[in-house]
């Protein structure tokens, strides 16, 4: 192997990885502001799943950089986890739901220290 | 590496209570006090055997001296226990006064009996567990684990301010552990950087400690006699003491002033005087100075107390800084005298907490302003509290005078010219400073005895409604002097503190060598402290400059 | 007259053990009378054993005397011992063993001896306690007699430490009998308390001659002292003899420590008799002698100890004049003659001093005891206005005439032994070469005078003229219950009663008489030694006794403090010193008694008179107004000492309560709450506020991490 293909192939990851890493920050950063602008609890929760899959992207990218493949691991299980979880996480709502008869969170502020 | 029988001993003296402790925790309430008494029983018989075949009486060795089983083998930590002389004795003293405080708690103790006697048991066995711990870790695990029974304790079966007492102790005291805590895993670290692997072993820990520079060994010695003067507790950190002495429950107090307040004389003994021999040079007239002032301070506030526990908890403060002195004296005198205290101090005053216990009992007010004159209407009580209330004056022929006359000695004859081959600082001034303690003593605890045993008989209102001798006291079903129950609780106390008094002898052979082994670089390291610091009188300042000069 | 030789060195003597059978005895008594205390014996079962038990070791005491061949050492077992390396100062030995020499002995002979004399008086004085606290008094005397035989016997002063403080338990323990009295309890705390200051300054100069010596065993110290070691004078050895002088000055009541023993009177009187007059008092005297050659170490303690006794000699005197109750006026003579013995010691007669201790513990227990006689008889009467012309009653001959005897040694009437053991000291004083020697002569021949005046002035108040008594009230003195003695119920017998109403004094009967002639008698053949030293010229017995032990060592050194009759043949008021002191002593003796005789007896009303007079008038009035109230020294020291202490221990306590523990440690518990209370608001329980938190602390921390990788890791 010559040394330019091999720095090709890094110019080439960083090109990606830097489109990748932009893609994930913006999928993180619409997951974050909905989640502190939003009240409505299915929303916010649909909004951590957003931050979920930015960083998961961007592990993906790392991994791809790395060429190691322990990134993508994580990734496919953060999936698996991330779905239990929203299983999980929709049941509280419905929950939460029933006994607040709405689906603001500043309907929930007991845990406050003032 | 088959577990010998003295191994097996020392953890059935451990372990058994705790066991016991959860018997009574699922068993019935009623015979949860009984079940209680049976497991400090067996752990005393344990201690007991083992003391009886201990074969280190006559030499500063620990036994049994093996490795201890490996718990955190990364880590260093052990599980290795065994005794030396000193803690063999402060063990069997908390082991000989567990199960005295449970027959003591039959009638003070009604409701919640079960976590009572299982805290108490446990309470018990982490007590011996720091005193047998022969890694620092197990005895700091020991000697902290200790506030949690005792916190429990207090603030659920104490007095009125019981909650307030409780967190101030558990606070307070464990603030003071951290610094103690600091200071081990330091010389741990310390070792690891000499000998590339952790241990926590204490006379390894010692051994690596000692070669520490002067400057790293005062700010170990720093630490840990932060941490254990709080527990002392030495002027000025004692505050916590009077109030939970004040709140906890008789059996609480009993085992908090005899035991307890042994970790921290004795951690000065195992871990700060012998790990730090500079420091302790350096710094043994400041302490010095502190223990005198808890002397003369706790002296003077005895005196007016009017609250009969408060005084003898106070009293404890003025003791311990006695007992801290002759520690500090830094001479084989001083020394044997300090740890003779330790024990005698924890049967005296624990029996004088006994016999406050058991007139709280009966009257419900510790006031000596409201009773009085009980001689007359308890006489065998009032003969059982002269004779602790002398013991802990100091009366030649009891055991409390042993002690105190030799932590005098021994800070008299600490003086420069060494012929005793322990060069020290103190001298006979601070003897006589400290000595003016004595003559305190005498005043508060017979003014304690005038107003509340002597003199016409005084009553809270409504309670001489139950005048006649052997009537019931209604509200506690209690005779109106001490019960079969109480008289043995106390007689065996008593039979001690009067045999330690005529026959000290055994226990100083038995003390000697430790105390020696503790002293061991001290003379060296006095020599080189007193060559560095010219102006021999003013030792308190020489300490300031020191220290002033270390910071820069 | 003695050579001062060496001391003479003790030899061991194991085979010598059953003299401490003479301890071990009192002590058994005092097991037998706590368990008859616990098992509320109603009988005299206590008074029984205490009695067997003195007289036994008084016997051993007898036996050992007469065996003795020369100072012994008799171990028994080992107390506070230990040793740390090989040399002098490196252990400290302190045995349960015995040092049996001729002042041992001395002591020992009429300890034990009065011990039982007074025990058995006690046994029928205290009988009216009997199922109550007759087993417990007995028990504090026996505790009282084990003590006083480790002060005295003990091989090392940390023995004699632990008698000396015995002893104190001892009084405190009897002192406070009848502890439902408050004055009772006060005066038994005051006296343990004042105590220990002594002790303290004891203890302290045990640890010094420790210090300097490396023991505390007298034969070694005395061994030191042989090779002569006074040479290494330097200021922490010349200061032991003022540390022990200290104890000394506690356990005998003198200036400054003394006002604890007219409060110790509170006592049942066999106490005040034994304790408090006989034996544990002179525990100071045994103690300076004992110690004699350590009080040469430094220039002026022996004139320190002498002033101090002839200053509390004259000072108790002028107080003692003035009180109105006998046991009070006893109590403050015996002040006075403990401060003759004192100044004996300080002019440097050991023999005066001691022999004045033996005289006077008979004379004095005898005074003791008729006091008490009369106080059991008359219901706690003792104001000596209120009692007269008990010598007319039947029934208290006995006790008259031998308060008499008691007066007369008392007052140092020519030619009883009180006469010649009282001249001895002054004869010292009165030929030193010093000057101030010589003036604290004249000042114990001055209160000579008045002491041989206020002692018949109760003898001519409560023995002479006409018959009249007030009964006191039991309340205000002892629990002595004439109730309960046998047919003597007062209330029943109105037929005996003269002009005071149904009362009935009963006479003591054959327990207390018997032991009043005894002690009569004995003070009279204490006198024996002295009067064959005068007329026979025979070497006298107790200076014998002194000579052979340490007491006599010193007492003749160079200058200073003796003056040898032969060598330069003082003079007193220019006639030969002997005869001079005889002449000025029974002029001040026989001078006291007619004053007191004059005003006490002749014309009682002159006395009233006298004192009226000395009120009126503005620039004497102070006079007996102070010795009536004691010089004001107790409420001296109570603005002095124990109300600074009082004020100081109810501001520390105000500032640990408040300020210690309310400022300092609870100000420091606050500070994390206090932070806490910051960062509060970021938890106002919404969850978006969380949310906003969380993130932007991580936006922080990332902002953190980005400028110190701007920056460049370093």
């Amino acid at each position: 192997m010559n040394q330019e293909l091999a720095s090709g192939f890094t110019i080439a990851a960083n090109a990606s990885i830097a489109v990748a890493l932009a893609i994930s920050a913006l999928l993180f950063v619409i997951g974050l502001v909905g989640f502190l602008c939003r009240r409505n609890m299915i929303i916010m929760f649909l909004c951590t799943e957003l931050m979920f899959q930015g960083a998961a992207l961007a592990m993906i990218a790392f991994a791809r950089l790395r060429m190691d493949v322990s990134g993508q691991v994580f990734v496919i299980f953060i999936l698996t986890v991330a779905a239990a979880e929203a299983a999980l996480a929709l049941g509280l709502v419905v929950l939460l739901y029933r006994k607040r008869e709405t689906l603001s969170a500043d309907a929930w502020s007991e845990l406050g220290e003032s | 590496m088959p577990i010998s029988t003295d191994i097996l001993l020392i953890w059935i003296s451990i372990l058994f209570p705790i066991a016991t402790a959860l018997i009574v925790a699922i068993g019935p309430a009623k015979s949860a006090r009984w079940t209680a008494l049976a497991g400090t029983m067996v752990s005393l018989a344990a201690l007991t055997m083992f003391a009886w075949n201990f074969p280190a009486w006559h030499n500063a060795e620990h036994f049994p001296n093996t490795v201890g089983a490996s718990w955190i083998p990364n880590a260093g930590i052990t599980f290795a226990v065994g005794f030396d002389t000193v803690s063999l004795l402060l063990a069997l003293l908390s082991a000989f006064l567990m199960p005295l405080c449970i027959v003591g708690s039959f009638s003070a103790i009604t409701e919640r009996t079960k976590e009572y006697y299982g805290w108490f048991l446990v309470l018990g066995a982490s007590i011996i567990l720091a005193f047998a711990a022969r890694d620092a870790i197990l005895f700091y695990i020991g000697y902290e684990f200790t506030l949690v029974p005792m916190t429990l304790i207090i603030a659920v079966y104490g007095g009125t301010e019981r909650r307030i007492a409780a967190t101030k102790m558990f606070l307070y005291t464990f603030l003071g552990s951290m610094f103690m805590l600091a200071a081990i895993l330091y010389v741990g670290w310390e070792h690891r950087l000499a000998a590339g692997v952790w241990d926590f072993d204490i006379d390894t820990l010692t051994k690596t400690a000692i070669r520490l520079p002067s400057s790293n060994q005062y700010w170990l010695f720093a630490a840990f006699i932060v941490g254990f003067a709080v527990k002392v507790p030495l002027f000025p950190l004692h505050t916590w003491l009077p109030l939970a002495h004040d709140q906890a429950p008789t059996a609480g107090s009993v085992i908090l002033a005899s035991a307890m307040l042994k970790l921290g004389t004795y951690g000065n003994y195992r871990f700060a005087l012998p790990m730090a021999p500079a420091g302790g040079a350096d710094l043994m007239s400041f302490v010095a100075i502190l223990a005198i002032i808890a002397i003369i301070y706790a002296s003077l506030i005895c005196w007016v107390q009017t609250d009969a526990k408060k005084l003898i908890a106070y009293s404890s403060v003025a003791h311990l800084g006695l007992c801290m002195l002759g520690l500090f004296a830094l001479n084989p005198v001083g020394a044997e005298g300090a740890v003779f205290y330790m024990v005698n101090h924890g049967l005296s005053t624990g029996a004088l907490f006994l016999c406050i216990g058991m007139f709280y009992e009966r009257y419900h007010t510790k006031d000596t302003d409201l009773v009085g004159g009980l001689a007359k209407r308890m006489p065998v009580w009032a003969s059982f509290m002269v004779l602790f209330t002398l013991a802990s004056i100091g009366l030649p022929g009891l055991n409390g005078f042993i002690g105190e006359f030799l932590c005098l000695g021994g800070t008299f004859i600490a003086e420069h010219d060494g012929k005793t081959g322990y060069p020290g600082v103190l001298g006979p001034w601070y003897a006589i400073v400290a000595g003016l303690g004595l003559i305190f003593a005498a005043m508060y605890l017979l003014i304690l005895l005038g107003k509340l045993v002597w003199g016409p008989l005084r009553e809270p209102h409504g309670e001489s409604a139950h005048a006649g001798v052997g009537h019931a006291n209604s509200s506690t079903r209690l005779p109106r002097d001490l019960s079969f129950r109480e008289i043995a609780i106390l007689t065996p106390l008593a039979i001690a503190c009067i045999w330690l008094g005529f026959q000290p002898k055994p226990m100083l052979d038995a003390i000697a060598p430790c105390a020696e082994k503790m002293l061991a670089n001290y003379p060296k390291e006095v020599e080189r402290y007193m060559a560095e610091s010219t102006t021999a009188p003013l030792a308190s300042l020489r300490v300031k400059t020191t220290d002033e000069s270390r910071d820069e | 007259m003695i050579p001062t030789g060496s001391i003479p060195q003790a030899v061991i003597a194991p085979e010598l053990s059953w003299i401490g059978l003479a301890l071990l005895l009192p002590l058994l008594a005092a097991v037998g009378c706590a368990l008859c205390c616990a098992l509320r014996v109603k009988g005299k079962a206590a008074a029984i054993l205490t009695i067997v038990a003195l007289a036994a070791s008084f016997g051993i005491i007898l036996k050992a005397y007469s065996s003795y061949t020369g100072p012994v050492q008799v171990p028994i077992f080992q107390w506070l011992t230990f040793q740390w390396g090989t040399g002098t100062f490196q252990s400290f030995t302190a045995n349960c063993a015995l040092y049996i020499d001729t002042l041992t002995l001395y002591w020992m002979l009429f300890v034990t001896g009065l011990g039982t004399l007074i025990t058995i008086y006690a046994s029928e004085y205290m009988e009216g306690e009997c199922g109550a606290g007759y087993s417990r008094f007995f028990f504090g005397i026996c505790i009282f007699l084990f003590s006083m035989g480790a002060l005295v016997m003990g091989d090392n002063l940390i023995m004699l430490y632990l008698g000396w403080e015995g002893v104190g338990l001892a009084s405190y323990l009897l002192i406070g009998y009848d502890y439902s009295r408050p004055s009772a309890v006060a005066a038994a705390k005051k006296a343990f308390i004042m105590n220990r200051i002594g002790d303290l300054g004891l203890a302290f100069g045990i640890f010094m001659l420790w210090a300097n010596y490396g023991t505390v065993q007298y034969s070694e110290l005395f061994a030191a002292m042989n090779k002569g070691g006074q040479s290494s004078v330097d200021w922490d050895v010349s200061v032991i003899p003022f540390l022990l002088m200290l104890g000394a000055f506690g356990k005998s009541a003198q200036i400054p420590l003394f006002t604890w023993l007219p409060d110790a009177m509170e006592g049942p009187t066999p106490v005040s008799a034994l304790i408090h007059a006989a034996t544990m008092v002179t525990a100071g005297v045994y103690l300076i002698a004992r110690m004699y050659p350590f009080f040469e170490l430094h220039p002026q303690a022996l004139a320190t100890v002498a002033w101090v006794g002839g200053l509390t000699a004259l000072l108790a005197a002028t107080i003692g004049m003035a009180q109105y109750d006998i046991k009070r006026v006893f109590a403050y003579s015996t002040i006075s003659q403990l401060g003759y013995m004192f100044l004996g010691l300080g002019v440097g007669t050991t023999f005066g001093a001691c022999y004045h201790t033996l005289t006077h513990a008979f004379f004095k227990a005898l005074l003791f005891l008729t006091a008490g006689a009369i106080m059991h008889g008359f219901a706690g009467q003792l104001d000596l206005r209120k009692l007269s012309g008990l010598r007319h009653i039947p029934g208290w001959r006995i006790v008259s005439w031998t308060m008499l005897v008691g007066c007369l040694w008392l007052s140092a009437f020519p030619y009883t032994a009180a006469f010649f053991s009282k001249d001895a000291i002054l004869l010292q004083a009165l030929t030193s070469v010093r000057a101030d020697f010589r003036f604290l002569g004249w000042l114990g021949l001055f209160t000579a005078a008045l002491t041989a005046y206020y002692t018949f002035r109760v003898w001519f108040r409560v023995c002479a003229g006409p018959t009249h008594f007030e009964p006191g009230s039991e309340e205000h003195h002892e629990p002595t219950d004439h109730h309960s003695d046998g047919g003597h119920d007062a209330k029943a017998t109105v037929g005996a009663a003269k002009s005071h109403g149904a009362f009935h004094p009963h006479a003591p009967r054959w327990a207390i008489n018997g032991v009043l002639l005894i002690l009569a008698v004995g003070a009279v053949v204490v006198g024996v030694p002295a009067y064959e030293h005068v007329f026979a010229h025979k070497e006298n017995w107790a200076q014998q006794m002194i000579a052979g032990s340490s007491a006599y060592q010193g007492a003749g050194l160079p200058g200073e403090h003796s003056a040898e009759p032969s060598e330069n043949h003082p003079t007193v008021l220019g006639m030969d010193a002997h005869t001079g002191l005889t002449v000025v002593g029974c002029t001040a003796s026989i001078g006291g008694i007619l004053i007191a005789w004059y005003l006490h007896l002749h014309s009682r009303k002159s006395a009233d008179q006298l004192r009226a007079a000395l009120l009126r008038r503005w620039w004497i009035r102070w006079v007996p107004i102070c010795m009536e109230n004691k010089w004001y020294v107790d409420e001296i020291y109570h603005v002095c000492f124990r109300l600074p202490m009082w004020l100081g221990g109810q501001i520390l306590n105000f500032g640990d309560r408040h300020f210690l523990d309310g400022v300092l440690v609870d100000g420091l518990a606050k500070i994390p709450i206090a932070v806490g209370k910051v960062f509060r608001p970021l938890y106002g329980g919404a969850l978006q506020g969380y949310a906003v938190t969380m993130a932007g602390g991580i936006a922080l921390v990332l902002a953190w991490v980005t400028w110190i990788w701007l920056r460049g890791f370093n």
